[in-house]
C-alpha cells in the first residue's frame, strides 16, 4: 500500500494537471484561464436542468404504475453502461498509450501496484462522470419518497462502488484484447480495427439483450396481474441485461428489510470480487500485452527507400493537410475521437433499428411524409455538428504538442497553415458523410437531391466549426502533454468549441425553423450557405491574425 | 549575415535576466561558437534569433531581414536544429523529409540527390522507411540534421548539435559545417564541448548569466586571458565568480 500511494498521487497530479493549475493561480497572466472552467459549467447548466427535470417526472411515471424499483434501476443501469463503454477507451490509453509506463517499468515495483494505481486515478475520473449522472436518480427517490437515514447510507455505499466493477470489466476486456492483438509489424492496425468491431459487437449484444428482455415482459399471460403484486417484477426482469445495476436498485428499495442489506453485500462483494479478478488477471495478461506493446522493432534493411518514396513536390497547404492526416489515421487514440466520432453514431442508430425492427424507420417516414426535406436539414444539422464533433479542428495546434516548434521556425504562411489543417478536418468529415448517407440509404431514406444537399451544405458547415475550433485552440493551446490523450480527451478546447459551435448550430437551426413554410427550401438552403460562407471568412480572418500573433509570443 | 542589436529576455516578470542587452554580428562564411554555462542563455539567444521566443527589447536580422518584422523571408535563409530533437513519431523518416522539403518548395530531383548524400553521410539509409517513433534519440537528432540541410539554408543553426551524435556522425557534422563555410554559408551553433569549438569556429562568443563576457577569434580571447593554454582555461577562468 505505501508503495501505490505515492504512485497515485502522481498519477492524479499528472492527469489533472494539479501542479499546472497551482501554478496558474499563482501566475496572474495565466489566472484568467481558471475563469474559463466556471464559465462552461454554466454553460452546461440549462441542457441539465432539463435533464435532471426530466428524471424528476420519470419518478412520478413508475410511482404510478408502482414500480419505483424501476426508476432507481434506469439511472443506475445508465450509468453503469456509461462508466463501462467510455471506460473501455479510457483503459486503452491509460494502460497502453501512456508514456509513464515507460518510466513505472524499470523500478521495483509490482504489476498489481500500477495497476491499482492507476485503477484508482480512473475511479476518480469515473466519479466525475457518474455521480452527475446517478446523483439525480438517488436524491430525487430520496426527497420525493421521504426515504430514511438507511436509504441515504446505502447510497452512499452504492456511489463508490458504482464505478468498480464497469471498470474492472473494461480492463479485462482491454488487457485481453491487447494481448490477443500483440502480434508484430500490423499491431496498430489491427487494434484500431479490433477495436472498432469491439465496439459495435458490444453494443449490438447490448440491444440483443434489451430487445429480448423487452419482449419477455410483455409477452407473458400473466404480466399484468405480476405487475401489479410484485412492485420490484420490471427491474428483475429489465436488471438481466447487468445484474449488479439490479442488485443497486434492489437494494435501495428494500432497504428497511433483510433483502435490502442481502442486495447491498451482494453488490459490493461482487465489486470486490471482480476487481480482485481483474489485479489477479493484470499481474499475468498486463505485463506481457505491455511489454511486448513498448517494443519498437529495430531497422532490418527493411527501412530502406525506393527512388519513388521522394515525392515530387507537393503545395504547402496540401503537405500540412497529409501530414495531418497521417497522424491522426496512424495514432490509434486520434482515429478513434476523430474518425471514431464520425462513424460510430450511424452505425449505433442503424444497429438500433436493426434490433428493435424497424420501429424508428416507420415514425422517420411518417415524418419525412409531412415534411420532405427534413432529412436533408437534419442531415446538414448533424454534418455540421460532427465538424466540431471530430475533435480534428479544435485540438490541431493542441496535437502538434512539442513539435510546434517546427511550424514556428519554417517558413510556411498562416493561410497554408490554415488551408491544410481544415483539409484534414473534411477528410474525416468526408468519411463521415459517406457512413452518414450510407445508413440513410439503407432506410431509404434518400435522393440525388439529398445526397447533394447534404453534402455541399454539410462541408461548408465544417468549415465554419472547424475555424471556430481552430480559433479557440490556437488562443490557448495544450502544448505541454507526454500523453496524446490528454490534447484529445482532456483539452478544455475541445469542450469549449462544443459549446460555441452547438450555440452556433442552434442559432441557425432555430433560424430555419423560422423559414420553414415560409420560404421556399432553395433559398433556405441559399441563405444558410450564404451565413456558413460569411462566417468562414470572417472566423479565417481572425484566425490569421490570431495564429501570426500567437506563434511570435507562444514561449 | 547574423546580426543581434541590444537582444534582451527576462522571465518572471523582470527578476530573472535571461538574456541581458546582446550584441553581436556573425559575417558571412563564418562558423561561429556560443558558448557557456548551463542557463546561461544559449538556448533563450538561439530561440529569439529562430523565431521561437519574442525578445523583450532589441532586434534580430538575418542577411538584412527583421526576424520579427518579416518572419516569412528571414526563415526561408535559415535552417534551425534544436538542443532535443522533437519530431513526429508517427511519420516515416522519409515522410518527414519530403515535409520539409515540401515546405521550402525543392523539387523531386534535387531532393533526392541532397536526402541521398545526407543519409548516406549519417548513416541513416537502412532506416529511413521507418517510423521515427521507433528511432534512437541519436537517429532523431541525425534526421533532424538531415532536415534542416535540406533546402542548403545560407545560415545553419543548431543547439548543442553534438549530443547523443556518434563519433563518426559528429566528425561528418564538422565536415558539413566546414564545406557549408567554404561555399560561403555561416553556421551558428551552441556547444558545451569546448575542444570541437576551439578546433572548428572562426570566431567565438563565451556568455554568462545572459551577457557576452567574451567574444572573438581564439587568438584574441587568448591574449585577454591570464592562462593561455587552452579555451577550457579560458572559459572556466571567465565563467568562473561571475
Amino acid at each position: 500500500m505505501n508503495r501505490i500511494m505515492p504512485l497515485i498521487k502522481i498519477d492524479i497530479n499528472n492527469t489533472y494537471g494539479l501542479s499546472a493549475i497551482k501554478y496558474k493561480l499563482k501566475n496572474k497572466r495565466e489566472r484568467w484561464q481558471l475563469i474559463l472552467i466556471p464559465i462552461i459549467i454554466l454553460s452546461i447548466l440549462p441542457s441539465y436542468y432539463l435533464l435532471v427535470s426530466g428524471i424528476y417526472r420519470l419518478y412520478d411515471t413508475f410511482l404510478y404504475i408502482g414500480q419505483k424499483a424501476m426508476f432507481l434501476l434506469y439511472g443506475i443501469l445508465a450509468t453503469q453502461l456509461i462508466l463501462f463503454f467510455t471506460g473501455l477507451l479510457y483503459v486503452l490509453s491509460k494502460y497502453y498509450f501512456s508514456n509513464d509506463l515507460n518510466i513505472l517499468i524499470p523500478l521495483p515495483l509490482k504489476a498489481r501496484d500500477i495497476i491499482s494505481a492507476k485503477f484508482v486515478t480512473m475511479m476518480v475520473h469515473e466519479y466525475l462522470t457518474s455521480l452527475p449522472i446517478v446523483l439525480p436518480f438517488i436524491i430525487t427517490y430520496g426527497v420525493k419518497g421521504n426515504e430514511d437515514l438507511i436509504y441515504w447510507l446505502y447510497s452512499l455505499i452504492l456511489l463508490l462502488f458504482i464505478p468498480v466493477i464497469p471498470l474492472s470489466l473494461a480492463s479485462i476486456i482491454i488487457m485481453a484484447f491487447m494481448k490477443f492483438t500483440n502480434i508484430k509489424g500490423k499491431k496498430d492496425l489491427l487494434r484500431i480495427i479490433g477495436y472498432f468491431v469491439m465496439i459495435v459487437l458490444l453494443i449490438a449484444f447490448q440491444l440483443k439483450i434489451q430487445s429480448i428482455t423487452e419482449k419477455a415482459l410483455v409477452n407473458e399471460e400473466d404480466f399484468l396481474y405480476k405487475l401489479v403484486t410484485d412492485s420490484s417484477l420490471l427491474v428483475k426482469r429489465l436488471g438481466l441485461a447487468f445484474p449488479p445495476s439490479m442488485w443497486a436498485a434492489l437494494s435501495l428499495n428494500n432497504y428497511m428489510k433483510l433483502t435490502g442489506l442481502f442486495y447491498t453485500m451482494l453488490f459490493v462483494g461482487t465489486s470486490l470480487l471482480v476487481f480482485a479478478i481483474m489485479v489477479v488477471l493484470s499481474e499475468r495478461v498486463f505485463l506481457a500485452g505491455l511489454i511486448g506493446n513498448l517494443e519498437v522493432h529495430t531497422s532490418s534493411g527493411s527501412g530502406k527507400v525506393k527512388a519513388s518514396a521522394f515525392s515530387r513536390s507537393y503545395p504547402v497547404y496540401l503537405t500540412v493537410a497529409l501530414k495531418e492526416i497521417k497522424l491522426l489515421l496512424r495514432t490509434p487514440i486520434y482515429l478513434f475521437n476523430s474518425v471514431g466520432g464520425v462513424v460510430i453514431l450511424p452505425i449505433i442508430f442503424i444497429l438500433s433499428i436493426f434490433m428493435e425492427e424497424a420501429a424508428p424507420v416507420e415514425q422517420l417516414s411518417l415524418l419525412i411524409g409531412q415534411y420532405s426535406d427534413i432529412i436533408n436539414l437534419i442531415g446538414i444539422g448533424y454534418v455540421t455538428a460532427l465538424g466540431i464533433i471530430n475533435c480534428v479542428g479544435c485540438t490541431t495546434f493542441s496535437r502538434e504538442g512539442k513539435n510546434l516548434w517546427l511550424h514556428r521556425t519554417m517558413p510556411i504562411e498562416i493561410r497554408a497553415q490554415i488551408f491544410g489543417r481544415i483539409l484534414s478536418s473534411l477528410f474525416v468529415q468526408l468519411i463521415g458523410i459517406v457512413v452518414l448517407l450510407v445508413c440513410l440509404a439503407y432506410m431509404g431514406l434518400i435522393n440525388i437531391k439529398s445526397v447533394l444537399w447534404i453534402t455541399v451544405l454539410g462541408l461548408l458547415g465544417s468549415i465554419v466549426m472547424t475555424e471556430l475550433g481552430m480559433i479557440i485552440d490556437i488562443y490557448r493551446p495544450l502544448l505541454d502533454w507526454d500523453n496524446p490523450q490528454k490534447p484529445m480527451k482532456q483539452n478544455l478546447n475541445v469542450l469549449i468549441s462544443m459549446a460555441l459551435g452547438s450555440l452556433y448550430i442552434f442559432l441557425i437551426g432555430f433560424l430555419v425553423y423560422r423559414m420553414i413554410n415560409r420560404v421556399d427550401i432553395v433559398l433556405i438552403y441559399g441563405i444558410v450557405a450564404v451565413i456558413f460562407i460569411l462566417s468562414s471568412y470572417i472566423f479565417y480572418e481572425i484566425l490569421k491574425r490570431l495564429i501570426e500573433r500567437q506563434f511570435k509570443v507562444l514561449e | 549575415m547574423l546580426k543581434l542589436e541590444g537582444l534582451s529576455k527576462t522571465y518572471s516578470k523582470g527578476q530573472v535576466k535571461a538574456v541581458d542587452n546582446i550584441n553581436l554580428e556573425v559575417k558571412p562564411g563564418e562558423i561561429f561558437g556560443f558558448l557557456g554555462p548551463n542557463g546561461a542563455g544559449k538556448t533563450t539567444t538561439i530561440k529569439m534569433i529562430v523565431g521561437l521566443l519574442k525578445p523583450d527589447t532589441g532586434k534580430v536580422f538575418i542577411d538584412g531581414i527583421d526576424v520579427w518584422e518579416k518572419p516569412l523571408e528571414a526563415k526561408r535563409k535559415i535552417s534551425y536544429v534544436p538542443d532535443t530533437p522533437e519530431v513526429y513519431d508517427k511519420l516515416k523518416g522519409i515522410e518527414y523529409l519530403n515535409f520539409i522539403a515540401d515546405i521550402y518548395g525543392i523539387a523531386k530531383e534535387v531532393r533526392q540527390e541532397r536526402i541521398e548524400k545526407y543519409l548516406d553521410i549519417f548513416g541513416l539509409k537502412d532506416a529511413i522507411g521507418n517510423l521515427i517513433g521507433s528511432y534512437s534519440h541519436g537517429m532523431k537528432q541525425k534526421l533532424v540534421l538531415i532536415s534542416a540541410l535540406i533546402h542548403e539554408p545560407e545560415l545553419f543553426i543548431l543547439d548543442e548539435p553534438m549530443v547523443g551524435l556518434d563519433p563518426k556522425s559528429s566528425f561528418n557534422l564538422k565536415e558539413i559545417m566546414r564545406e557549408r563555410c567554404q561555399e560561403g554559408k555561416t553556421v551558428f551553433f551552441s556547444t558545451h564541448v569546448l575542444d570541437m569549438a576551439e578546433k572548428l569556429c572562426d570566431r567565438i562568443a563565451i556568455i554568462n548569466k545572459g551577457k557576452i563576457i567574451a567574444l572573438g577569434t581564439m587568438e584574441e580571447l587568448k591574449s585577454t586571458a591570464e592562462d593561455k593554454e587552452s579555451l577550457e582555461k579560458i572559459f572556466l577562468e571567465l565563467t568562473e565568480d561571475e
